[in-house]
């Protein structure tokens, strides 16, 4: 069956990865594909900062031949992944979205990167960003503003903005993004796609860009949840170049997909979950919790007494470490950097030792009051933000009377908790607001239990559609 | 309850200063009311977790170490 660009770029990733094993697609009209769509829309959505159009042709010609001679390189041979540009690929400009390092070319994959090759996938490009991942915009101020795809006057969220916008954009089928305090989660939840951050220390960090040590996370970004288990199981696993990363067992995440939900015990607080946000993002998760709960889970309120607070400290954090690691730069380069990041180091510069040492303890109580909650819970669900996307350029949001908000403290409303404790959390779109802006959900889970949060994605993802929908661009 | 901290341009370079951050004249001003209430929300965390109930927790960083079998690597 011959199938026209269009119809290649609505495959899913675990779509197309089946139909080139069984050899009714090759690779190279998936690249063809994908590079086409890069040409087509990236002008408006400055999601890309590389496109390797050569090298990604040649690796597809060769994956051609080594399907057709009966070789699988593995569950992602031949599918067109795009890359955030912190992360290390070899020989190609890395540039984490800045002027510092916008010549900067790594004589290693990153560990990731390996992973992703060694599965079989190619890399078509490398995607722009909030400059050093210091941001949760991608109004990058040296590659470009990214554009939301399904409204390009509105922002992608960040920091790996420029991930979900290709792939929400059709232009690859899957993407890497990192997340510190929600990067992964947010512009996932913005452009209507899925996207995990996993346990700290389940995938390996080595070879990215580093934000803040004790928090960085990297994470598929995909349109369904089964392509994001898919992919997840790539490149989760112990890096023995990377102590961060911890010997568990990984297991295959797309096994328990069709197991349902039927029993699951889904923690809320309400008293935070359902405090302060816009009225369609509060509508679109209590919706998708009554699906949950028709599909057999129960809901369980939950108190987390300390739960308050985790802002700040989630602010100190993760001021504290970049200012560390950007010292000598922004002693250098100060004006090199754009403006917002350039503050916020800065201010990084100026908190104590007590301040960070104290919202480091807070973790330890805030990770204590929700690991004795997982004794009565599977999981915890909450909106991913607490509002759909602003339009580009906006340091301001308005979520409920009219009030103005820092951007910045605004968004990590929920993604902190994650990020503070360490725990896995996905992102599944749940809805759109009245002017079609997609709103997402979040599911946070146990320590290394990826699989239950996959499980609790696809059943939602076998009774909705919003993962279907398409911007039009 | 404490009163709310005001920071000073010349305190703001003080803190760069100790920071042995040069500081580009006129950066105290634009990032004085982030730095203001950051330091604020922080002070309130600190009170917080300086309370007696949570004398015993230790920060969530601590050292990696070796595993103890190290033929593991």
């Amino acid at each position: 069956m011959t199938r026209s660009q269009e119809q290649l770029n609505a495959l899913s990733l675990s779509e197309a990865a089946r139909l080139v094993k069984r050899k009714e697609v090759s690779p190279v009209e998936l690249v063809d594909a994908s590079l086409s769509r890069i040409a087509a829309v990236d002008d408006r959505l400055k999601a890309y900062i590389s496109v390797f159009a050569d090298e990604a042709r040649q690796v597809a010609k060769a994956a051609e031949i080594m399907t057709m001679a009966g070789h699988d390189l593995g569950p992602l041979h031949g599918i067109p992944i795009a890359l955030k540009d912190n992360v290390a690929t070899k020989d190609t400009l890395t540039t984490a979205g800045s002027k510092i390092l916008a010549d900067w070319k790594p004589a290693h994959d990153a560990a990731i990167a390996t992973r992703l090759r060694q599965a079989g996938a190619i890399f078509v490009g490398k995607l722009n960003m909030h400059e050093f991942a210091w941001g949760g915009t991608s109004d990058n101020p040296h590659y470009g503003a990214v554009r939301n795809p399904w409204n390009t006057e509105h922002f992608p969220a960040g920091s790996s903005g420029g991930s979900g916008a290709a792939v929400a954009a059709r232009t690859c089928y899957g993407a890497i993004g990192t997340d510190t305090g929600g990067s992964i989660r947010l512009p996932s939840a913005i452009n209507g796609i899925v996207g995990i951050r996993p346990t700290y220390g389940r995938v390996s960090n080595r070879g990215i860009i580093p934000l803040a040590w004790s928090m960085d996370t990297a994470g598929p970004m995909t349109r369904t949840v089964e392509d994001c288990a898919l992919m997840f199981g790539t490149i989760a696993g112990h890096d023995p170049e990377d102590p961060t990363t911890a010997r568990v067992t990984t297991c295959d995440y797309t096994a328990s997909l069709d197991q349902g939900v039927r029993g699951l015990r889904i923690g809320v607080i309400p008293g935070y979950f359902f405090h302060h946000l816009q009225p369609p993002v509060l509508n679109a998760v209590k919706q998708a919790l009554d699906t949950l709960v028709g599909l057999g889970a129960q809901i369980v309120d939950v108190d987390i007494e300390n739960i308050h607070g985790n802002i700040s400290a989630q602010l100190t954090i993760e001021s504290a470490e970049p200012s560390t690691y950007h010292q000598r730069w922004l002693r250098e380069r100060p004006d090199d950097y754009g403006a917002d990041v350039r503050s916020l180091l800065e201010i990084g510069e100026m908190l104590l030792a007590t301040h960070y040492l104290q919202a480091q303890r807070y973790r330890t109580l805030l990770r204590n009051e929700f690991m004795d909650a997982f004794r009565k819970v599977d999981v915890f669900i909450c909106p991913t933000l607490p509002f759909t996307a602003t339009k580009v350029g906006a340091m301001k949001v308005v979520i409920e009377n009219g009030v103005e908000e820092d951007m910045l403290s605004a968004i990590m409303q929920y993604t902190g908790v994650p990020s503070l404790t360490g725990l896995p959390s996905l992102n599944v779109p749940c809805g759109f607001d009245p002017n079609g802006l997609p709103i997402g959900m979040q599911i946070i889970g146990k320590p290394f239990d990826e699989a239950t949060l996959f499980r609790a994605g696809a059943a939602y993802q076998s009774v909705t559609d919003f993962h279907t929908k398409a911007p039009k661009l | 309850m404490p009163a709310k901290p005001y920071l000073s341009p010349e305190q703001v370079r003080e803190l760069a200063h100790l920071a042995d951050l040069p500081l580009a004249r006129g950066r105290e001003d634009v990032i004085m009311p982030t730095l203001a209430a950051w330091i604020d929300d922080a002070n309130a965390l600190s009170r917080k977790m300086s309370a007696a109930q949570h004398q015993e927790l230790v920060p969530a960083t601590v050292f990696t170490h070796a595993p103890a079998n190290e033929a593991e690597q």
